[in-house]
């Protein structure tokens, strides 16, 4: 009646299999065209190239932040279906470690004073630095010089020492997940997933209070005047969707190429659909709560950083390009079971929202590039080539990376407990 | 071995097919299975919780249900989308009876697509739970309160812990004996015949009279209602709040209110008081028309001192209306060309006068009276987008403000008091007196030959024929709405 | 009614096997112990107390409205400049309590997080419960509530007038009334199953009626249970986003107006977060007494209890995290009016409130780290009572501090409640029990149905 799958993994190959060796040198050389190419694209300048880096770092960060989230939600909730496609959010994860190094660029301009890429990190930046329209509202702003009011948290040497804080704790909570899932794909023993579980809960704190606070300082800061307590929700609603999508992508690749055969089921893919589909719902809440609220009240220190994003001809269309894809194609792209149970379709869904990711990101960096008004680079053709070959290189990198950090382990877990459960899981 | 649990088999009633149980969900899944392969369609099973795997072993296919809700959905958006932008935008264009009510607020557009997401979201999500939900039952052909599996007492059990197989008379491949002994074969613990009682079918005699009366007593309320609303009434109306109905106080000319002991609470039983000895009505102290209206006392015209303060009131109220028809009989020697008694001419006047004007009157019309005041200026630019409409503030170095034949003193005092065309009353907010000292100080500012603008430009294209009356009463603007 | 040996303790963490969420019955067994609670002949006495004092309650409530009505809105301490004093509080309270349900019966389903299936029942009751409770405070609030009708877009002729789409208390009206509808389908429809099983066992002729009406006649068949979980799939996947639009459109109308803090972007996840929050804390306190008068302790189990405990702590720290941000940013935006804001609501005349708040929300909860703590039944009682002391605190905090201290410091003023206010908070909780005491009484408080579809199926077999 019943088919009980036993709870063993019956894959031939389960781990990348000495692939890595050929990928990582590959992956290494397209990263190296791609940053070399969106470098030439921008004429050498630096402020221009590091902004599309920072666009394409976002990118792969919240990718592993999200993946990291993964993982600990997972083991809060003491997930069993998720079992076997786990260990790709695990190593995923444990790649916010090495990205520290990717952030160097940026963080090297912070350190040696300048304000490349943040506007703030110079001696008396004031709110006509920052303004990028309507200026003459916010000169009568009865603020004091910004420097003044936020110099206490936006200063280079609290900006870097937060900075390793939250690396050094991403790092150190993916690597005591994955330490623990590894030794017990040796010994099995259960203890080891009683020990993620407990860790799970102040992990849980520990990634909301660092979310919250790297979202400010790499993303928001880059218009210290303007604030929103939605923020950290924003970035973190767009970063576990991509990593869900990237998790997808990763399982679908790993079955193709045979490293992984029947431990990731249809039913794997439709929930992971589900989740998908959610959080592109959660994230169309969150963005456009955040919006509403702005736009309604309309206050002057706030209401300026969208007046850029919705009034501005070039981005108002990027901003309707985010509205419809980011929200509206995916979620009837990811509506109804026999669409979420289609292999095709739900690659076709998760680049797309991927490719959209991108655009998000692109969207909240950009417009902060030039604040004085001309953004004709940032939403011209070369422009948008520049973000791309960034990206492309930005993955390739990070591709090898993930090469790197998995190495020749397995790719899923092998004696996980909950194990069972996730072989014959089925979405009813 | 079908054991009968009705006693009747006669002609009274039909068989409507065999009922099957089993005690154990995974059997009767089993059973399911095996009489889908026996190739029986009329089949169906019942258990008190919806049992994984039945759908394709009963060969049930996925219902429409999604569709219909998502199609009422689609439906929803656009119905949610067009009350709102119907109710707050359309002033009757497209019914006149029912004519929508635009009106502004926080600046927003009438439409403001934002602002109207939350409730376009709810109607969606209410009319597709609607669908959702009706759409269930009707799929499934509830409420059907009569059913002659009911009559079986071992069907009780199906909302309980039993399970059961239901093989219908209906199907082609239906045969009392064999079934039943496929049934058998299939492990059902116990077998029933499914009878319906034709019998039954006939309503009970009563039950027409009461569903008719009670269809009747359901339409009283609307009648009732609609009644009422059709009608007047003499009686009393219902009266909520009372102490807003029936305040506690006494109305003019009337008895005052008896006192707890029986007295009356004034002596002279009336409710009014009459003013304090030597008391002056409010207005009353304004007989000197030269102080207070810059008008000659020895004037005697048609424009007596109550219709004077009609328009003024008038004015207020209505706007530019009866500024319109008011300059074209204006006599213009009504007006003083002094200043009034009591009214000294000195530095602390010119003084006091600077500074009301600076407050007052420099909005519009410039710290120097040119014409220049911030709001003038951002209202010209606003009007020059089209975004207002805006008359400029008049110059006070004008040639004819500046001519005292043609503004005497007296007007100068009666423009600041009553407004000008789109200027407004300034009546109210600032005292005779110091009416009295802006004008000193106007008049003192005109003799700094402060030049108006434009006339650098063309000094001498003014015609007597430009400077008609019109013109000359546009003082200061007012935005129109 | 087989019961093997029941051991009413599966708290303990097994990561190799799933904890049973019914313990030692089989599916007899459930509808027997759920049915008992109906078929018993004398209700305990425990329970006509709770419906004595409720009942009485609801007296004032009445008597509290009808004194309204009569009088009109200034019976109530609303005055300049806090025009929304304990009312749109004790509305936002209830509101919030209104979305455990849902959040149970809908996002947990969707989750497929089985063990909501012995609470769901009774924590929709309560939400629809609540909801009336909520709708009460604005209903009354209009002033004339005969013309309630205003509020919705109605033709009428003698009127000429329409609803303002663009204010956020007119998109609470669609939302809450949303809700409200929404949430009766679902919870009536969950419970035609069980109403059936109640309609088979009923041996009363008006009982057979009655039921016999309610259930419409359902048989369990297999096409109709497909359809019914697709139809209760769409509603679940209509309730989750309806939950959280509506306490989102609560959090709009304070966030969308200038008011300093009021206006924060963060409003509506905290605002849905507090919702949750303070919902489970209800259910909680409902259903630990619940379990206890009727013996459900085999279907609702200490681990039932110890999940919502989880989410409690979870949800909890979310609305702490909410705290910390919007007081960070207060600083951050540099704004004087925020930052005063929020000063002013930690050490400023209404400090008392927020340290009130404060501890019941974010410090005492932290208790449930300890699992003695989380799984003791009378102990979380008590902790779930401070929560929900804590999160009326968190709305009084909100509304009241910063209406009493807005941008003119002369409209400054203490906001000073009268008996009605009081009175009618406290007779809302009449209202509220009384309705959950007549639904324990001839309703089924768990759902039978679902809790037999998450059995494993081996229980059959024990006869």
């Amino acid at each position: 009646m019943h088919n009980t799958r036993p709870a063993k993994i019956t894959s031939p190959i389960t781990s990348l299999n000495e692939g890595y060796v050929r990928t990582i040198p590959l992956a290494l050389i397209v990263g190296a065209i791609g940053i070399g190419v969106s470098l030439v694209l921008c004429g050498f300048q630096s402020k221009p190239f590091l902004y599309n880096y920072l666009v394409a770092f976002c990118f792969v960060l919240s990718i592993s932040l999200g993946c990291l989230f993964f993982v600990t939600i997972m083991h809060l909730t003491r997930a069993g279906w998720s079992a076997t496609v786990r260990r790709v959010a695990e190593l995923y994860a444990m790649c916010t470690f090495p990205l520290f190094l990717l952030f160097l660029p940026i963080l090297l301009t912070v350190i040696s004073g300048t304000d490349t890429v943040y506007s703030w990190n110079v001696e008396g930046y004031t709110i006509h630095a920052d303004a990028e329209t309507k200026a003459d509202i916010l000169a009568n702003a009865p603020l004091p010089p910004l420097e003044q009011l936020k110099g206490a948290f936006l200063n280079k040497w609290f900006f870097t020492g937060r900075i390793v804080a939250y690396f050094l704790i991403w790092g150190g909570m993916a690597f005591f997940f994955l330490k623990n899932s590894l030794a017990q794909d040796v010994s099995g023993d259960k203890k080891l997933t009683a020990r993620n579980q407990a860790f799970s809960a102040p992990f849980m704190i520990l990634f909301a209070a660092t979310i919250v606070f790297a979202s400010f300082d790499i993303e928001m800061s880059l218009s210290p005047l303007w604030f929103s307590t939605m923020f950290p929700v924003y970035f973190f609603a767009g970063a576990f969707l991509s990593a869900l999508c990237t998790i997808m992508l990763t399982c679908l690749w790993l079955q193709r190429t045979g490293r992984v055969t029947d431990e990731i089921t249809i039913e794997h893919y439709h929930d992971l659909g589900k989740l998908m589909q959610g959080f592109v719902i959660f994230w169309g809440y969150i963005a456009f709560s955040q919006f509403l609220l702005i736009w309604y009240a309309n206050i002057p220190e706030e209401t300026f950083w969208y007046d850029l994003r919705i009034n501005q001809p070039g981005w108002k269309g990027l901003s309707l390009i985010l509205l419809v894809g980011h929200l509206f194609i995916p979620f009837f792209l990811l509506m109804g079971r026999g669409l979420r149970r289609n292999r095709i379709l739900l690659t076709i869904s998760a680049v797309f929202i991927l490719c959209m990711h991108w655009v998000d990101h692109y969207w909240l960096v950009m417009p902060h590039l030039n604040p004085h008004g001309d953004h004709t680079f940032q939403l011209s053709g070369t422009g948008f080539l520049t973000g791309i070959s960034c990206l492309v290189g930005m993955i390739a990198i990070y591709i090898a990376l993930f090469c790197l950090v998995t190495r020749n382990r397995p790719l899923v877990p092998l004696q996980d407990p909950r194990l069972g459960e996730a072989l014959n899981h089925e979405v009813h | 071995m079908a054991e009968e649990n009705q006693t009747n088999t006669n002609e009274d009633s039909k068989l409507v097919g065999l009922l099957a149980q089993f005690d154990d969900p995974d059997s009767l899944v089993a059973a399911c299975n095996n009489a889908r392969e026996a190739g029986y369609t009329k089949t169906d099973a019942y258990s008190p919780f919806p049992v994984h795997g039945i759908d394709p072993a009963l060969g049930i296919k996925r219902s429409i249900l999604p569709f219909i809700v998502l199609s009422i959905a689609l439906g929803a958006v656009c119905i949610g989308l067009g009350m709102q932008w119907y109710t707050n935008t359309d002033s009757g264009t497209i019914s006149p009876a029912f004519p929508g009510y635009p009106f502004k607020i926080s600046g927003k557009p009438y439409f403001s697509l934002p602002a109207n997401i939350p409730v376009t979201f709810e109607v969606i999500v209410l009319s597709s739970a609607f669908a959702a939900f009706f759409g269930m039952w009707i799929l499934n052909k509830l409420p059907m309160l009569s059913n002659p599996l009911h009559r079986i007492s071992r069907f009780k059990r199906a909302t309980n812990d039993k399970f059961f197989l239901m093989i219908e008379e209906a199907d082609e491949k239906f045969d009392r004996s064999s079934t039943e002994a496929q049934l058998n074969q299939w492990g059902a613990v116990a077998i029933d015949e499914c009878r319906q009682d034709l019998t039954d079918n006939v309503l009970p005699s009563w039950f027409r009279l009461v569903a008719l009366m009670g269809a009747l007593m359901l339409l009283i309320p609307p009648v009732v209602i609609f009644r009422s609303m059709g009608m007047t009434n003499r009686a009393p109306r219902l009266h909520f709040m009372p102490d807003m109905d029936w305040q506690e106080k006494s109305k003019t000319q009337t008895v005052a209110p008896t006192m707890v002991d029986g007295e009356n609470l004034f002596l002279d039983m009336r409710a009014m008081r009459a003013p304090v000895e030597g008391s002056v009505a409010w207005d009353h102290l304004n007989a000197d028309t030269e102080m207070h209206q810059g008008i000659k006392r020895d004037y005697k015209a048609v424009t007596s001192v109550s219709t004077k303060t009609g328009s003024a009131l008038t004015s207020l109220t209505t706007g530019q209306e009866d500024d319109a028809a008011a300059p074209a009989e204006e006599d213009l020697s009504k007006y003083v060309t002094a200043f009034p008694v009591g009214i000294e001419v000195n530095a602390e006047l010119l003084a006091r006068g600077q500074n009301r004007f600076n407050i007052y009157c420099s909005v519009c019309h410039g710290y120097s009276g040119n014409g220049d005041g911030l709001v003038n200026q951002r209202a010209v630019a606003l009007a020059g987008t089209g975004k207002a409409t805006w008359t400029a503030a008049k110059s006070l170095h004008d040639p004819i403000v500046k001519d005292p034949a043609q503004n005497p003193l007296g007007r100068l005092f009666d423009t600041i008091s009553n407004g000008r065309s789109m200027m407004g009353p300034y009546k109210s907010q600032i005292s005779v007196e110091d009416r009295w000292a802006i004008v000193a100080y106007v008049k003192a500012l005109q003799e700094t030959g402060i030049k108006p603008p434009g006339s650098e430009v063309s000094p001498a294209a003014k015609t007597p024929a430009d400077e008609a009356p019109e013109a000359d009463d546009s003082a200061i603007p007012k935005p129109t709405p | 009614m087989a019961t093997v040996n029941p051991s009413l303790d599966n708290t303990h963490d097994d990561a190799a096997e799933r904890s049973p969420l019914v313990l030692g019955l089989d599916y007899a067994g459930v509808t027997d112990t759920v049915c008992k609670i109906w078929e018993d002949e004398k209700m305990p006495k425990i329970w006509w107390m709770t419906l004595g004092v409720a009942l009485s309650l609801l007296a004032i409530l009445g008597a509290c409205v009808g004194h309204l009505i009569m009088k009109g809105v200034g019976v109530w301490g609303n005055n300049n400049p806090a025009y929304w004093g304990w009312p749109i509080v004790n509305f936002v309270f209830w509101v919030g309590i209104g979305h455990a349900g849902t959040l149970i019966s809908a996002i947990l389903f969707l989750f497929r997080q089985n063990w909501r299936t012995s609470i769901n029942r009774a924590a929709e009751a309560m939400t629809i419960f609540a909801v009336m409770c909520a709708g009460l405070f604005p209903g009354v609030h209009i002033g004339r509530v005969w013309a309630f009708y205003w509020l919705f877009p109605v033709p009428t002729e003698h009127l000429a007038m329409w609803p303002n789409f663009r204010s956020p208390l007119l998109w609470d009206v669609f939302a809450v009334s949303t809700y409200a509808t929404v949430s009766v389908l679902f919870w009536y429809m969950g419970m035609v199953p069980d109403i059936a099983t109640f309609r088979d066992r009923c041996k009363s002729r008006i009982g057979k009626f009655i039921y016999g009406l309610l259930s419409l006649g359902w048989t369990g068949s297999a096409r109709g249970w497909h359809r019914y979980e697709i139809a209760y799939t769409i509603l679940a996947a209509l309730a989750t986003p309806l939950v959280l639009s509506v306490h989102t459109i609560v959090s709009f109308d304070f966030a969308v107006s200038q008011v300093p803090g009021w206006h924060t972007t963060i409003f509506p996840p905290y605002f849905v977060a507090g919702a949750i929050f303070s919902g489970f804390a209800m259910v909680v306190t409902l259903l630990v007494p619940v379990r206890k008068i009727y013996g459900l302790e085999q279907l609702i189990t200490l681990r039932h209890l110890e999940n919502m405990n989880k989410i409690i702590m979870a949800t909890g720290m979310m609305v702490g995290t909410a705290y910390g941000i919007e007081f960070f940013i207060a600083w951050y935006s540099g704004v004087p009016w925020e930052g005063f804001a929020f000063y002013n609501r930690a050490f400023g005349n209404y400090w008392w409130a927020y340290w009130i708040m404060v501890t019941c929300n974010v410090v005492i909860p932290q208790v449930f780290w300890i699992k003695w703590c989380r799984t003791t039944p009378w102990f979380m009682v008590i902790i779930c009572i401070f929560v929900n002391i804590g999160m009326w605190f968190e709305r009084f905090v909100i509304t009241i501090t910063s209406l009493c201290r807005d941008f003119n410091p002369s409209s400054w003023a203490y906001f000073h409640p009268t008996w009605i206010d009081l009175l009618m908070l406290i007779g809302s909780f009449g209202l509220f029990f009384t309705m959950f005491s007549l639904f324990c009484r001839f309703l089924p408080v768990i759902a039978i149905a679902e809790v037999k579809g998450v059995m494993p199926r081996e229980h059959a077999d024990h006869h």
